[in-house]
């Protein structure tokens, strides 16, 4: 499994070279090689993911590869990598995506295929390293290096306001994303200087950290919480929470569509992943501390953006904002910090990627027959392409959570989390007044979104698919408008299938992710749920815990 | 005491330099070919590099592992140690890119000057490097600056030019005067010239006397430090930069870029860790201010630069701000790595900045210069290996990874913040959590300028024609760049042990206990071999 995992990461690298020499045959063959490529990583992940062990058990020691990468007197960079419960399913959707992303520019990209090609190689590269990184360095590596081929995608490759968007998303991501690298290496740091161990490796920082968090000699309270700050800059640029999320509607509707697709699908969620890697198990008392001021700020972003999508008359820009709200609910399933709450988080990360992808992959779907974004312009679609009215439903429906569609699984999970945080099991320093209702008004809000969001995507399904026939009227389509071709069901079929198979049988999902979720939330638990264990365990401890982490 | 022939045999790189510097001189008013004294230049870096190999190699294994510890010894007035042969590496490198680079550029009737030139410039960094004496010092880096004057003249004809040249002639001679000074003082306060021979309890009993008996060092440490500071081109020391980089040709703006600041930067190290023990704290709080200072200024007045000489001129500003970093790092607390990150980035540095220059070289011609930043757009379609190689080393000033320029920005910023996690007493201090912090944001608003000059070449269309008339050599100048670039970036790790070695043996001469003279060779053979026996566990 091991050499199985660093064929899979790199696979994607090889072929992004091979472009090259493909670059002069032509652009049927760029594509073609192309296709081969993802297809040939997305059945190695597969492998990968059939041999996981069914249960998550051990979930830390699956397929892990170390190897010596940068070593001095001062450093000890590993090249390591693995999969573990959080991991896996972020890696194998980013397998998916990538085949729906290279069939759903077949014949979008008419220009310079094989840069494009090989950029979108590279990113699926910079996603397969991000999620299985197990050194904090390689991490940081592979998460900044996405942004170059992305850069590219958009500026090369994206519609008017390209050039801008490019910028203004490499920007903003870079400018969070350096202090995110300020605030691990302060971790290494800090940890090298407290216990004389110089190590680079995620698990292992996350175990010695959390252990010296209950020993109650670990961080102190304001250290963490700057550390917190810096981490947070970038992952909540990237996920994008709600006073950050400007770039990101620019930078999807400028995007060609398998860039949105990746997008959408897969780099938002490294933000999200980041906290539940990083901020959650080794900062437990920051966490702590923050929880309710990200439950605010993330039910802000559910509510704001499905407002601001349902104002939107660009397709695009509808389902760009419609981002914005669901990666607010997979924030709320994180900092619930119990465990449906994380699952759901988790799970939703998934789901979310799946039927955004595909929406947006419809929507390039769309554009290429009536070259149009405007929501206004179109009407009773589905009379002239049924099979594309069909999956625009069935995302459209898993999007807003219909039970029997991987949406509900995690939304249900989620929200049962959240409710039974701030109903059921309010710990003792979130009880005061003010704080009892903030709580009560994220769950409520929550909730409140999922309505707001079947609103905003059913009203889009009808407007562009139902009523009466209306086409633009502009010279530029003369050909007749035809349904789906085989090429575009084959790039959704992978995605319907996901979407109910997680619908129908999440068990097989989560099964493999609880172990280690719990894992990473364990240390938030005990310190919130029974403070007076952790009394009592630390009271023969000097100094106590409770000055400490005040 | 001065000249042994052992100083001599270290020495040899140098001498065969200057030799065939001469030679080149005197040939090239009989014989005015381009090629052919390209190939006696190549040749004779070829043959320097080769003969600094030779030194070592022949020095016994004993000698390389007692140079991997950071360890070195004195001969004359050198200092041989891995900092010094690091950096003589370095210089000998970048000579010959450079000759690369001039090989089709410089006129016919100029060129044979122009590599000679060059090539006492590359003396004197490689003097600079390993000196060991003030003296020797003084005069390495005015080996650097005089033939500057020369090759600034030697660039086209113009207004501009000679405007360049003036003012860049008048503030270094200012700056020279400024740092003779200093090193006066540094003269008085120590009672030698010689920096192995510092003798630390001296200072230290006149800094028992309070702040009036450390006023002499205080002062030699403000002058050396602008005076470099003139050197790596810092704020406030900077006036000068964008108006030269923008009146001169691109190989000579990338000769300024590179050159003052690898001897400014060694000799920077060299000379403030003999005065660092009693006044770290003083030294590292003004070179937190210039570092702060030169980032910022740097990287905002690039933001609105259109002409790419100016922008690489101010980047080549900020960028003297992150060497800083390292440096006061290393200044509170030495075994921070702060040096060592200091000269990793120096030479990541370096190498971005002269491929940047390689290739808009390479774009130019004999006769017009790429000069404005709208003359590369479209270069992505028109000249794809070209606007790559600028793009590698845009992505790598940026410090993006998994390019070299992340590698360098990684070890500075872990620098910073472990002096921050030291405790008090052991040289911690707050504000190098600041430090670290300005450099990041710092770090993001470069980004901003070097993706521009991306977006340009890759995402407008094409406007005017680029002359592309710079030949193989500037395109092997540029690939060589961009695969060093691309090298450090996916395995740094020689590179970074590299630096961290040549860290060290700035960071051991402080102390002066391991330092041993080169009187008596067979004793110096026999302490370094029972040394070596030691410190295996101490070598990586």
């Amino acid at each position: 499994m091991e050499t199985l995992l660093v064929i899979t990461i790199f696979l994607p690298l090889v072929g992004a070279a091979m472009m090259w020499p493909f670059a002069a045959l032509g652009r049927m063959y760029v594509r073609w090689a192309a296709l081969a490529v993802t297809l040939v990583t997305l059945v190695l992940t597969c492998v990968l993911v059939q041999n996981f062990p069914a249960d998550g058990s051990d979930a830390g020691q699956f397929a892990v590869v170390s190897d010596t990468w940068v070593q001095t007197a001062a450093f000890d960079i590993e090249f390591s990598v693995g999969l573990d419960g959080l991991g896996l399913w972020l890696f194998a959707i980013s397998a998916v995506l990538m085949v729906t992303s290279v069939l759903v520019s077949w014949r979008a990209i008419t220009s310079r295929a094989a840069l494009f090609y090989a950029m979108l190689l590279l990113l699926e590269f910079g996603c397969l390293g991000v999620f299985s990184a197990r050194d904090i360095i390689l991490f940081y590596v592979f998460f900044e290096f996405t942004l170059i081929p992305l850069f590219f995608l958009i500026g090369i490759w994206g519609s008017s306001e390209r050039r801008y968007a490019a910028v203004k998303f490499f920007l903003f991501t870079l400018a969070g994303s350096l202090l995110t690298f300020l605030g691990l290496l302060a971790i290494v740091i800090w940890h090298a200087g407290h216990t004389g161990e110089v190590t680079f490796s995620i698990p292992r920082l996350t175990e010695s950290l959390s252990e010296l968090a209950l020993r109650g000699d670990g961080m102190s309270q304001s250290l963490q919480m700057w550390i917190f700050v810096a981490l947070m800059a970038g992952f909540a640029v990237k996920v994008p929470l709600f006073p950050f999320h400007t770039w990101l509607p620019l930078a999807h509707t400028e995007a060609p569509t398998a860039g949105s697709v990746f997008l959408a699908g897969i780099l938002l969620k490294i933000g999200t992943y980041g906290f539940l890697r990083f901020n959650v198990p080794m900062l437990p008392d920051a966490t702590i501390y923050f929880t309710p001021w990200i439950l605010g700020v993330s039910a802000v972003g559910i509510i704001y953006g499905a407002l601001v999508a349902l104002a939107q008359s660009d397709m695009k820009r509808l389902i760009a904002y419609s981002s914005v709200s669901h990666l607010g609910f997979c924030m709320v399933g994180v900092f619930a910090l119990n465990h449906l709450g994380v699952q759901g988080g988790t799970l939703q990360m998934v789901n979310h990627g799946i039927s955004t992808g595909a929406l947006f992959a419809l929507i390039g779907m769309l554009y290429e027959r009536y070259h149009t974004r405007e929501i206004r312009k179109l009407g009773g679609v589905a009379r002239r392409t049924p099979v594309l009215a069909l999956f625009m439903l069935l995302f459209a429906l898993s999007s807003i959570g219909l039970p029997g569609t991987n949406g509900f699984a995690g939304e249900f999970l989620l929200l049962i989390g959240m409710f039974q945080r701030a109903f059921f099991d309010l710990p003792e320093m979130w009880s005061g007044g003010n704080m009892r209702v903030l709580f009560w008004t994220v769950s409520i809000a929550a909730l409140f979104g999922v309505v707001m969001g079947a609103w905003y995507m059913l009203w889009l399904v009808q407007r562009i698919f139902f009523g009466p026939l209306r086409e633009p009227e502009d010279d530029k389509h003369h050909e007749v408008v035809r349904d789906l071709s085989l090429r575009e069901v084959m790039a959704l079929v992978p995605l319907a299938v996901l979407v109910i198979w997680i619908g129908v049988w999440p068990k097989f999902f989560l099964d493999r992710m609880q172990p280690t979720l719990n894992q990473s939330t364990h240390a938030v638990q005990m310190r919130l749920s029974s403070p007076v264990t952790l009394d009592s365990q630390l009271s023969t401890l000097d100094p106590p815990p409770s000055t400490r982490s005040d | 005491m001065f000249v042994e022939l052992d100083t001599i045999r270290w020495l040899w790189p140098e001498i065969v330099l200057v030799i065939l510097a001469s030679w080149i001189y005197v040939g090239h008013t009989f014989r005015q070919d381009r090629l052919a004294w390209t190939i006696v230049a190549a040749a004779a870096y070829v043959v320097a590099g080769f003969a600094l190999f030779w030194q070592v190699w022949t020095s016994g294994p004993e000698f390389w592992i007692a140079f991997q510890a950071g360890q070195g010894f004195s001969s004359g007035p050198l200092s041989i140690d891995f900092l010094g042969t690091g950096i003589r590496w370095l210089a000998v490198a970048m000579g010959l890119l450079f000759t690369l680079v001039g090989s089709q550029l410089t006129s016919r009737e100029s060129a044979g000057e122009f590599f000679a030139t060059l090539m006492l410039l590359v003396v004197g960094i490689m003097l600079v490097a390993s000196a060991d004496e003030l003296v020797l010092l003084f005069v390495g880096l005015e080996l650097i600056s005089i033939p500057t004057y020369v090759l600034l003249v030697l660039g086209r004809r113009g207004r501009a030019n000679a405007e360049a040249s003036a003012k860049y002639f008048f503030l270094s001679i200012f700056s020279s005067a400024i740092l003779l000074y200093g090193l006066s003082f540094l003269y008085g306060v120590t009672g030698t010239t010689n920096l192995s021979q510092v003798e630390l309890p001296r200072i230290a009993a006149a800094s028992a006397g309070g702040m009036s008996h450390l006023l002499p060092s205080a002062i030699a440490m403000v002058l050396i430090l602008s005076g470099l500071g003139f050197k790596i081109a810092a704020v406030p020391f900077h006036f000068y930069a964008p108006d030269v980089y923008q009146g001169t040709t691109n190989a000579n703006a990338g000769l300024l870029a590179v050159a003052p600041k690898i001897g400014g930067i060694v000799a920077l190290v060299r000379l403030t860790f003999v005065l660092a023990p009693h006044l770290a704290e003083f030294a590292w709080q003004m070179t937190i201010v210039l570092c702060v200072l030169s980032m910022t200024i740097g990287n905002i007045c690039a933001l609105w630069q259109t002409n790419v000489r100016r922008l690489m001129a101010y980047s080549s500003i900020a960028h003297a701000g992150y060497m800083l970093i390292g440096l006061a790092a290393g200044l509170a607390a030495p075994e921070s790595g702060g040096v060592a990150a200091t000269l990793l980035y120096l030479l990541v540095y370096v190498l971005a900045s002269l491929g940047t220059f390689a290739a808009l070289a390479y774009l130019g011609s004999e006769e017009s210069e790429v000069g404005e930043l709208d003359e590369l757009a479209g270069l992505g379609r028109r000249q794809p290996a070209a606007a790559g190689a600028i793009a590698v080393c845009m992505f790598s000033l940026a410090g993006i990874p998994p390019l070299a320029g992340f590698w360098g920005k990684l070890s500075l910023f872990a620098g910073a913040i472990t002096v921050w996690n030291e405790p008090l007493e052991r040289g911690g201090s707050l504000w190098f959590i600041v430090l670290a912090v300005a450099g990041a944001i710092n770090a993001a608003i470069a980004a901003a300028y070097y993706l521009r000059v991306v977006s340009v070449m890759f995402f407008r269309a094409p406007t005017s024609e680029v002359p592309a008339k710079g030949g193989i050599g500037a395109w092997s100048a540029m690939a060589a760049c961009c695969v060093l670039v691309l090298l450090i970036g996916f395995l740094p790790g020689q590179f970074v042990r590299f630096a961290d070695i040549a860290g060290k043996a700035a960071i051991r001469k402080k102390t002066g206990a391991e330092w041993i003279s080169t009187a008596e060779p067979q004793k110096q053979r026999h302490v370094l071999q029972a040394r070596a026996e030691r410190i295996p566990a101490d070598s990586p």
